[in-house]
């Protein structure tokens, strides 16, 4: 038992209402657990979530959900067999969905993203080798595409669009915005540290970003957007389909220029 | 009737469990039509309650087919009804949803259709005026089994 799990919960709806890092920490057998159902908590930096939302954002079938819960329960209720909750959902049952417009132009752009990530190993080896004009140049480019492409024009969409439909005090978008700002500060430091000709310093915030981002984009992809899916009515759909537009509109022919950039460090 | 013939068109009988039980908890829906008419001939669609709106174009049978149809599908919504199998002059309702899309500027269309195979057609009527618009709108259709299940939904 940990100092943040002060008493032992006595049953398995207790259980849910707590905050799955104090769970973990007290039964660290839970978060393999939670590991095993691809609910990826334990790496998680933050840990405020209750484990009744972390589990039904995930969308497991009712099945899924109670097998999950006994699993929990022989952890901390170990030779018992204690009565098991069942979280609310909206939708009864697992599957896949397929996203409405507007969250599949945010996936969308998130394949454009993740071409960028995937050559930064590349241009960090060559980093590696020294800051020649070429590389600083390279980098230039890859650090506007972060902040342009993937801060103001993606991000932008979800934190001035998207997350005001949800509520901004809840668990997953702190995380969300969390890592956000988290990232930002990455790109600040390396966008620094290449005026300063710091090439140490690139390296690490540039591979610091990358980590991030890649996870960042698998939650989203695979638990957020699938979860706000299923949240937002018709109506909503249609408002942001309509704003994201906007957006698109405001961003324009960037939107191609960046493409092409994405292209050209491909092909290196 | 032949084993080939028209699904749409098949004889068929299905058996309810209970036919004299109230319809729900309170035994009456309460009807969720906000406008008239319905007909996709009839409406004008530039007709104030379809600007900015959520419209669910709905086939004729599916109504009948699914119980719940006011409080799930219709609350909220404009409607327009049509039978893409029966009706004739459809091109004018290509004409119609496209108003919808560009001077309407509906907020969201939603497709319900049954789904034996001819009610297909209402469903590539709308794509086909929606690829003809100059605005984009999201479109989802729904497919209603004879039985009054959703069989499916999902956006297009």
């Amino acid at each position: 038992m940990t100092a943040n799990l002060k008493k032992k919960p006595e049953t398995m709806t207790d259980v849910i209402g707590l905050y799955i890092k104090d769970v973990i920490d007290a039964y660290p057998a839970v978060g393999d657990i939670l590991a095993k159902a691809e609910i990826g908590c334990v790496t998680c930096s933050v840990g405020t979530c209750l484990i009744k939302d972390v589990v039904s954002i995930h969308n497991l079938t009712e099945t899924q959900e109670q097998a999950l819960f006994a699993n929990i329960a022989a952890v901390i209720f170990p030779g018992q067999t204690p009565a098991l909750p069942k979280t609310e959902r909206k939708t009864p049952t697992s599957g896949t969905q397929k996203l409405s417009p507007p969250l599949q132009a945010l996936v969308n752009e998130h394949t454009n993203i993740k071409r960028v990530l995937a050559q930064l190993p590349a241009l960090i080896e060559r980093l590696q080798k020294g800051l020649n004009p070429e590389t600083r140049q390279t980098v230039a480019e890859v650090i506007d595409f972060i902040r342009q492409y993937a801060d103001r024009f993606h991000h932008a969409k979800e934190e001035d669009i998207l997350f005001k439909y949800f509520d901004a005090g809840s668990d997953i978008l702190t995380v969300m915005m969390n890592e956000h700002e988290i990232g930002r500060h990455h790109v600040r430091t390396a966008l620094a540290a290449l005026e300063q000709g710091n090439a140490a310093l690139i390296i690490e915030h540039l591979t610091a970003y990358g980590a991030l981002l890649k996870e960042h984009i698998r939650k989203e992809d695979e638990i957020l957007y699938p979860w706000m899916n299923r949240e937002l009515t018709d109506s909503q759909v249609g408002q942001l389909f309509s704003k994201f537009n906007v957006v698109d509109e405001q961003f324009g022919a960037k939107a191609n220029t960046y493409l092409g950039m994405i292209d050209k460090l491909e092909k290196g | 009737m032949s084993a080939c013939g028209c699904p749409g068109s098949q004889t068929m009988a299905f058996k309810r469990e209970d036919s004299t039980a109230p319809a729900g908890p309170e035994g009456v829906v309460k009807s969720q039509l906000a406008q008239w008419p319905l007909q996709l001939h009839l409406i004008n669609p530039m007709a104030p309650y379809f600007q900015g709106a959520d419209v669910v174009l709905t086939a004729d049978c599916v109504a009948y087919a699914l119980g719940n149809y006011h409080n799930a599908y219709l609350k909220g919504k404009s409607i327009a009804i049509a039978c893409p199998k029966l009706d004739s002059e459809q091109e004018e309702y290509v004409e119609k949803i496209k108003t919808w899309i560009d001077e309407a500027k509906i907020n969201t269309l939603t497709v319900m259709i049954m789904q034996v195979p001819c009610c297909r057609g209402l469903l590539a009527l709308a794509k086909e005026a929606a690829s003809q618009a100059t605005r984009k709108v999201p479109i989802k259709y729904v497919i209603v089994s004879l039985q009054g299940d959703i069989l499916e939904e999902a956006w297009a």
